[in-house]
């Protein structure tokens, strides 16, 4: 299975090597011509997304999957997220707002948990009405990351987890991180802020 | 204008492509000054020749090295300057978990692909913490750790040292390692673990205890960081180390056997394999290792005279002392008249192993100076077997009193037996033996662990 693993892996390197390649190309062009070609490069990068989520979900369903956890400023790491879609989703005129309440650095894997948030922001941006809201908050020792939308809600929050690639990498990668002897878990509720689905990820 | 644009920036990346979308990527964010380097070896020359302000280097640099590599020989060679931004570009996910177990880890690294922006944004979050830091790296830099460790506590407790808070305890434990407070070291990467059990605080907490001698609690810790971290190579490192402090050198040569396998070009890792193999008696692995070292670790001054010096003292293990003469009479009599005593002494010492003509002489003019001198361990056993050689017992049983006293007796005390038994007086070592164990009760020096038996 190793074996399998390594050869998907190399497999998506040269994948996103090629994509990269495209980026460069698309962001001189912006430069020398002075266009926008943001949307490309967004095309670009979210199917190089799509590829890692994909080689991550295999990986990380294996048995004895490991995480690169590091400590990563949680500003930062939403900083990122606000980077890579916010652009876009205004484009379908949905504003991606943020509310963080956390200005420490938390031990965590930061490409898995980007990865992550990053697609549940695109869900959350696909039925929302106008508004997606990603908050950071520790409660009673526990990082909590939020996605909310004002879109019409989960139809059931209790199945939804079984429904996409993303969720299901969410779930095991909240699994994984452990510390003090707790782990994390993915939460899937409706209402809150904007009264639509919440995506939530507490990690310890 | 950009805030980069009077940065020099250096691609380092193996594949011409790749090269030029970096390079487009950094023009983008301001970058007119952009430099190539095809591969490791170029990399390594222009860095060292006219330092870049930026390094965006890839993973993998093909010829079997990485972009790992790279960063840890600019490192040991103090070729990046605390200036200087070293940011690794991956497409691999392999990577993140190489930085997230080891202890030598780049400012930054940024999966492929990525935007412009966001190249702009990690560039200027790694200006700002070296901003913050700076104070520190000057200190540090000019050794006044006490003034180091200062600035980090303030930091600490400052509102802009939040996000790095990490960062700070690990620099803290690091100055504590500097500046030879080991057990200060320990208490600060516990402190860590007691937040969060990083592979690289585990490692520092076994290192940390190792320095204090207190080597059965340094091998539980290693050893769990080389279980639950097999591809964290300097761990393995760590652990042949202690291995040797406790006298298992076949452990410790099975342990660098395989890993520098895996590392075919890391040199330092070399010098240890030959040290282990050496002391586990197996003379042609550690001549083989010691001799491509020299061959090949080809960075300028990367090869001392300590290292010339370990090959004759394996080739004089392994019996030829053929070679280890020509070797010894191949350095330049203007260096080995500018080594210190203890590098000296060992010269003098295998050349009289080598070539009694030659060397009986001069170490018979050396003694005076080593009967009283404070010598490092290798000195001490290359004195010890010329003094043998040349019945000096009362010269061999000097040394052989200091090694079974110190620190390095479990590691060296089949190394000293076999000398002695080689010239019949197993029974005058005994008596060294006997004589150190009084001494150690009458002084109960509470030195962690007791000497073999």
């Amino acid at each position: 299975m190793q074996r399998l693993l390594d050869i998907l892996a190399s497999g998506v390197h040269d994948a996103k090597n090629q994509l990269f390649v495209a980026e460069s190309i698309i962001a001189a062009a912006e430069r020398t011509h002075s266009v926008d070609l943001a949307e490309a490069r967004y095309a670009i990068e979210a199917a190089a997304g799509r590829l890692s989520r994909t080689l991550a979900t295999y990986r990380l369903l294996r048995q004895g999957a490991t995480l690169a956890v590091v400590p990563t400023v949680i500003a930062d790491l939403c900083d990122e997220v606000v980077l890579a879609q916010g652009k876009h989703l205004l484009q379908s005129g949905v504003r991606l707002e943020t509310d963080l309440r956390v200005a420490d650095v938390w031990p965590l894997d930061r490409d898995l948990v980007g990865d992550i948030l990053n697609n549940a922001v695109q869900n959350a941006g696909r039925y929302a009405r106008s508004r997606v809201l990603l908050t950071a908050a520790v409660d009673a020792g526990d990082l909590i990351l939020r996605v909310e939308d004002d879109g019409p809600g989960y139809p059931d929050p209790a199945t939804a987890a079984q429904g996409g690639t993303g969720l299901l990498v969410g779930e095991r990668l909240a699994a994984l991180h452990v510390r003090h002897g707790r782990s994390g878990a993915l939460h899937l509720t409706n209402g809150g802020a904007l009264g639509g689905a919440i995506f939530e990820l507490r990690l310890p | 204008m950009s805030a980069y644009a009077d940065k020099r920036f250096l691609v380092v990346d193996d594949q011409p492509l790749a090269r030029d979308s970096l390079r487009a990527i950094a023009q983008t964010v301001g970058a007119f000054a952009v430099e190539f380097a095809s591969n490791y070896q170029d990399a390594l020359y222009r860095i060292r020749n006219n330092a870049p302000d930026i390094v965006l280097c890839d993973y993998m640099l093909g010829e079997g090295r990485s972009g790992q590599q790279l960063l840890e020989e600019l490192r040991r060679f103090n070729l990046l300057s605390d200036d200087t931004i070293f940011m690794m570009v991956t497409g691999e996910q392999a990577y993140e978990q190489v930085v997230a177990a080891v202890e030598l880890v780049p400012d930054d690294y940024i999966i492929k692909p990525f935007s412009p922006d966001k190249l702009l944004l990690r560039l200027d979050r790694i200006v700002a913490k070296k901003k913050f830091f700076a104070a520190y790296y000057r200190e540090k830099r000019r050794q006044d750790y006490a003034a180091a460790l200062a600035v980090l506590a303030r930091g600490r407790d400052s509102e802009a040292g939040r996000p790095y808070r990490f960062e700070i305890l690990r620099q803290e434990a690091e100055t504590h390692l500097a500046a030879g407070d080991a057990s200060a070291a320990e208490a600060a990467y516990r402190n860590i673990l007691a937040d969060y059990e990083f592979p690289w605080a585990r490692a520092g907490v076994a290192r940390s205890l190792h320095r204090q001698q207190k080597h059965t609690e340094a091998r539980a810790e290693i050893e769990l960081v080389v279980a639950g971290t097999p591809s964290y190579f300097d761990a393995s490192d760590l652990k042949a180390s202690i291995c040797m402090a406790q006298g298992e050198h076949a452990e410790a040569q099975k342990v660098l056997d395989e890993i520098a396998r895996k590392t075919p070009r890391n040199f330092l890792r070399k010098r240890l394999l030959a040290q282990a193999a050496a002391l586990n008696g197996d003379t042609e692995t550690a001549r083989a290792a010691m001799a491509e070292v020299i061959a090949n670790d080809t960075m300028p001054g990367a090869v001392s005279p300590q290292d010339q010096l370990t090959l004759v003292r394996n080739q004089v293990a392994a019996g030829d002392l053929v070679a280890a003469e020509k070797l010894l009479l191949g350095l330049r009599e203007s260096d080995v008249k500018g080594f210190d005593l203890a590098l000296q002494a060992s010269y003098v010492a295998l050349l009289a192993v080598a070539s009694p003509e030659r060397g009986k002489s001069r170490l018979a003019g050396l003694r005076p100076a080593l009967i009283d001198t404070e010598l490092p361990t290798d000195t001490r056993l290359d004195v010890l077997r010329a003094a043998l050689a040349t019945d000096d017992g009362e010269l061999a049983d000097r040394q052989a009193r200091h090694l079974m006293a110190g620190h390095d007796a479990k590691k060296v005390f089949a190394t000293v037996r076999k000398y002695y038994s080689l010239h019949g007086r197993e029974m005058a070592l005994r008596e060294i033996q006997r004589q150190v164990a009084l001494e150690r009760i009458h002084h109960e020096t509470p030195t962690g662990e007791q000497p073999p038996e």
